[in-house]
């Protein structure tokens, strides 16, 4: 075995995702990071079917379900009374994009407002994809969903939900992907070792919502990070930035595109493509900019980074 | 207030009991399965021998010597010879090619070789109690006289030389391939029991009928050694480019003159070139075609015009002439036209000419077989070539042929192949036989393709290239091996960059990226079928896929 992976599993095979689900994968990786001592509360999304109807559960760890607006805050109490009865469990809020970025945000500012004791997982799928793919304030300009169809697709950019987690100032926060392991399982233990509020935000594909085939689910999340439109870093006490990952060799953002019919506007109309790109660019520098700021010796950036200053 | 009492009578929270093990089997919403199958490597299908390249360098990586010597030794006895020697069609098919240049194969090869010296070679299971003989110890009749033993054969080897070994020992120079590797290798042989009778010639004094009066078969590798004329003027005057190496390897290591030219664009030439430049001369290669067809190894070409030696492409001697002490060749001018029968432009005379003045000339434009020892019924035609089944056969049940005399001048590797192919053939006639373990019963002729390889799990890394033994360094002196092996640390990194093409080197990537926990890992993937959706990850994602995926009905 080639990963420093554990072979154990917190998860039982037989959940009810669809073939190729990015939000299973990422919540069996991450559990292989967090361990048995964990309690996940879950609101309104698709994982509220990935794990079975009652009485089947898949997860080997107690889920708390509970409403679509609520997790941030049901985790809180959760972890409360763990710390009552004097027990050190991680307790996860694992939300999708819709109860993150929309409805669960009142709740996900407050206890991170207070520093609640949480770790918040968002897989974030850019879309409300357990009701049936539409838009949320996740959903990236220029996609089509059943609410933003092709005539009319999504004209907002995706919300950044990572600067809004790092203005509330909390200890961790980080972007991460299943179809990078070895940085996810690494940023989730770091999470674990962390006391206060830790956001995780985790892009995962959606085969069916996304269209396109399940067998290609990893190379489409991977393609997301090489081609810088998905950049994995972290942020430490809302302030610190740190790249994760320098893609090495340029990918196009258009190579993550095409393999997804979510976004044929893109290419059925070349201004809003370049718009997208040049989206995609200003972002990355922007991050470019706060790792170096925070890394003023410019340790750990690529000789081509920092000659494209 | 209102009444709270109600809440004392809501149910306590209902809580799940059941695992979606034994209850969600959603290996029923499935249409595609991913399965393990082994295939084929481009590089093994393109050796001759077969080696299975990426299964014994994975033993190697995981410091399972002994088990990456046996895994190679099912294919080919001497990965010391063929690790220097070998001109390494496997690197030239390797997948990584277009990527970021091919494995480095051969040095690999070479230091499994060299790594495993203090090994024995995998011996006979039982006794069949039947003889063979073997006529010839180059490369054929040395694998082929392994092969035999192991099948559980008693085996004799004659050898017209005194020493076995054939081109291995007398023609290959000892800066290629030393005398010693040649010597451990037959040693090892030598400890199977297999009985070398040297200074003994298939011939006059020794008949094919004696042979397999004394013998239940027989097999005959005696090569092709044979000059060939060139019909020129003068020709009397040249010297045999092989027998001057061989000379050489008997430690006579004399300059004919200093001023030498070598007409020929093989093996031989490159060799008696690089060895009249390493004992002094000035040295001129004489060659009717170009640089691009010439059949000797690059790598060689390469060589003998860093050791110095002159190119002289286009120019075919026509006449010699003895002139004052000297030997004056006419040389005439050619021109590349049509293809020839070998693929190779035609070269064309344009009836210029030039003279040249030369010290010595040596003749090197290829070698045949003697076929004095084989009746006309086993040729193809009275006083013509043997006819020659692929495993070695002849018109005669009790005779088989392997090596150069089997194919015409060709490789040691094939050589090897060939003997190993003979080796088998007489077992089958005979009984006896060696234990084929799982993967070399059951291997699949499928090639891998370099599309099929998921390069995300490689980034580019220059090959380990071996470097050279300082002129100074060199064990014994002028002529000794040039070429250093690669250290450990260097092998490691090398094979690390091997894509595994077609074969499961227990990288764990389908186990981690499989989103329903339906692969669990035995030192490789256990599938699921209960469980495993087809949302067929696993089989795009292995990188040297291995994991393909096939429909549910038709999974044969
Ligand atoms: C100078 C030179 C350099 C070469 N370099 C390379 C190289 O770098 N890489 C490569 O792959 N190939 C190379 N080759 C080709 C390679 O050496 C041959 O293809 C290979 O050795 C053939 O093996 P063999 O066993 O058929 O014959 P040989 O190696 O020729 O062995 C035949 C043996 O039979 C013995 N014999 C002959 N007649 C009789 C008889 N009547 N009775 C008993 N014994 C007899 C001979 O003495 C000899 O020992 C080279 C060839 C030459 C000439
Ligand atoms: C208050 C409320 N409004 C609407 C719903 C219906 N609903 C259930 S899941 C869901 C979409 C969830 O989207 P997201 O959070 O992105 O998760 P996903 O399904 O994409 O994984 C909605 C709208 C609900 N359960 N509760
Ligand atoms: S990458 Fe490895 S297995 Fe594939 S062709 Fe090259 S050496 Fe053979
Ligand atoms: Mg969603």
């Amino acid at each position: 075995m080639k990963w420093d992976i554990p072979l154990g599993e917190e998860i039982h095979p037989g959940n009810l995702g669809c073939q190729g689900c990015g939000g299973a994968l990422a919540m069996r990786l991450a559990l292989k990071a967090l361990g048995p001592d964990t309690v996940a509360v879950i609101p309104a999304c698709c994982w509220s079917i990935i794990d079975g109807a009652f009485p089947v559960h898949a997860l080997k760890v107690p889920v708390f379900h509970t409403a679509f607006e609520t997790a941030a805050v049901a985790a809180s109490g959760i972890k409360a009374a763990k710390d009552v009865q004097g027990k050190a469990t991680t307790v996860i809020a694992w939300a999708g994009d819709g109860g993150t970025f929309d409805i669960g945000i009142q709740a996900l500012s407050g206890a991170a407002e207070r520093n609640e004791d949480i770790i918040y997982a968002c897989y974030d799928n850019e879309a409300y994809m357990n009701t049936g793919i539409q838009r949320s304030s996740s959903t990236p300009s220029g996609t089509w969903t059943t609410t933003t169809p092709d005539e009319r697709p999504e004209s907002r950019p995706k919300k950044n939900i990572m600067e809004i987690m790092a203005a509330h100032r909390i200890p961790y926060a980080a972007t991460c992907t299943p179809a990078y392991p070895d940085d996810m399982l690494r940023k989730f233990r770091k999470a674990k070792s962390i006391k206060g509020t830790r956001f995780l935000h985790i892009l995962s594909v959606c085969p069916p919502g996304w269209k396109m085939p399940s067998d290609r689910a990893i190379e489409v999340m991977r393609l997301a990070v090489q081609s810088r439109v998905f950049p994995l870093y972290e942020v430490e006490d809302g302030l610190a930035y740190t790249m994760s990952l320098w893609p090495t060799e340029p990918v196009p953002p258009e190579d993550y595109f095409r393999v997804q019919g979510r976004f044929r506007p893109l290419f059925e109309d070349p201004a809003r493509l370049e718009r997208i790109k040049a989206f995609v660019d200003q972002q990355w520098e922007i991050l470019v900019r706060r790792h170096r700021r925070t890394h003023p010796d410019e340790a750990g950036i690529p000789a081509g980074e920092a000659a494209a200053r | 207030m209102s009444d709270l009492s109600h809440v004392d009578r809501y149910p306590e929270i209902p809580v799940s009991l059941l695992a979606s093990r034994g209850v969600l089997r959603t290996g029923e919403w499935r249409n595609m399965r991913p399965v393990a199958r082994e295939r084929r490597a481009p590089c093994s299908d393109a050796c001759p021998a077969a080696v299975p390249v990426p299964r014994y360098l994975h033993l190697l990586a995981q410091g399972r010597l002994r088990e990456a010597y046996e895994t190679f030794t099912l294919r080919n006895p001497f990965p010391a010879i063929t690790g220097r020697v070998c001109p390494h069609f496997c690197e030239a098919a390797c997948n990584r090619d277009p990527y970021d240049g091919p494995l480095s194969i051969r040095a690999l090869e070479r230091y499994l070789g060299d790594a495993a010296a203090g090994l024995g070679l995998v011996g006979p299971e039982g006794e069949t109690g039947k003889s063979v003989a073997v006529v010839g110890s180059g490369p054929a009749g040395l694998a082929a006289a392994y092969y035999l033993r192991r099948s559980g054969h008693r085996v004799v080897v004659y050898e017209k030389r005194e020493k076995p070994g054939g081109l291995l020992r007398y023609g290959i120079p000892e800066y290629r391939l030393p005398e010693a590797v040649v010597d451990a290798e037959v040693a090892r042989l030598g400890a199977l029991g297999i009985e070398f009778r040297t200074g003994v010639a298939l011939g006059p004094g020794m008949s094919l009928e004696a042979l397999k009066e004394a013998h239940d078969a027989v097999v005959v590798a005696t090569g092709a050694w044979e000059g060939r004329p060139m019909g020129m003027e003068g020709e009397s005057l040249l010297e045999a480019g092989l027998e001057y190496l061989e000379q050489v390897a008997r430690g006579h290591h004399t300059l004919p003159g200093r001023r030498c030219a070598v007409i020929g664009g093989g093996n031989t030439a490159m060799d008696v070139a690089r060895v009249l430049r390493r004992l002094g001369g000035e040295v001129t290669v004489l060659y009717r075609r170009t640089a691009a067809e010439m059949p000797a190894i690059p790598e060689e070409v390469a060589a003998a015009a860093r050791d110095g030696v002159r190119f002289e492409f286009l120019s075919l001697p026509r006449a010699a002439a003895k002139e004052a002490g000297a030997l004056r060749l006419t040389v005439e001018r050619m021109r590349l036209g049509e293809p020839d029968a070998s693929g190779r432009a035609r070269p064309e005379p344009t009836g210029e000419t030039v003279d040249l003045e030369f010290d010595a000339v040596f003749k090197a434009v290829g070698e045949r077989a003697d076929l004095a020892p084989f009746p006309d019924a086993m040729r193809q035609e009275p006083g013509g070539w043997l006819a020659v089944g692929s495993d070695g056969s002849t018109a005669d049940g009790a005779v088989f042929v392997a090596g150069d005399l089997a194919t015409g001048p060709a490789t040691v590797v094939e050589a090897i192949a060939r003997g190993r192919r003979a080796a088998d053939a007489v077992s089958a006639r005979l009984g006896g036989g060696y234990d084929l373990p799982a993967w070399a019963a059951e291997e699949s002729p499928d090639v891998v393709a370099p599309v099929e390889v998921n390069h995300a799990y490689f980034s580019r890394r220059a090959r380990v290239e071996p470097s050279e033994v300082p002129p100074a360094d060199r064990v014994g002196g002028i002529l000794g091996e040039e070429t250093a092996g690669i250290a450990a640390a260097d092998a490691l990194a090398e094979i690390e960059r091997c894509f595994s093409c077609g074969y499961c080197n227990q990288c764990g990537t389908c186990f981690v990226f499989c989103p329903d926990a339906a692969i669990t890992w035995d030192d490789g993937p256990v599938f699921d079928y209960d469980y495993c959706k087809g949302c067929g990850i696993c089989s795009v994602e292995c990188p040297g896929h291995v994991l393909l995926f096939v429909r549910e009905r038709d999974d044969g």
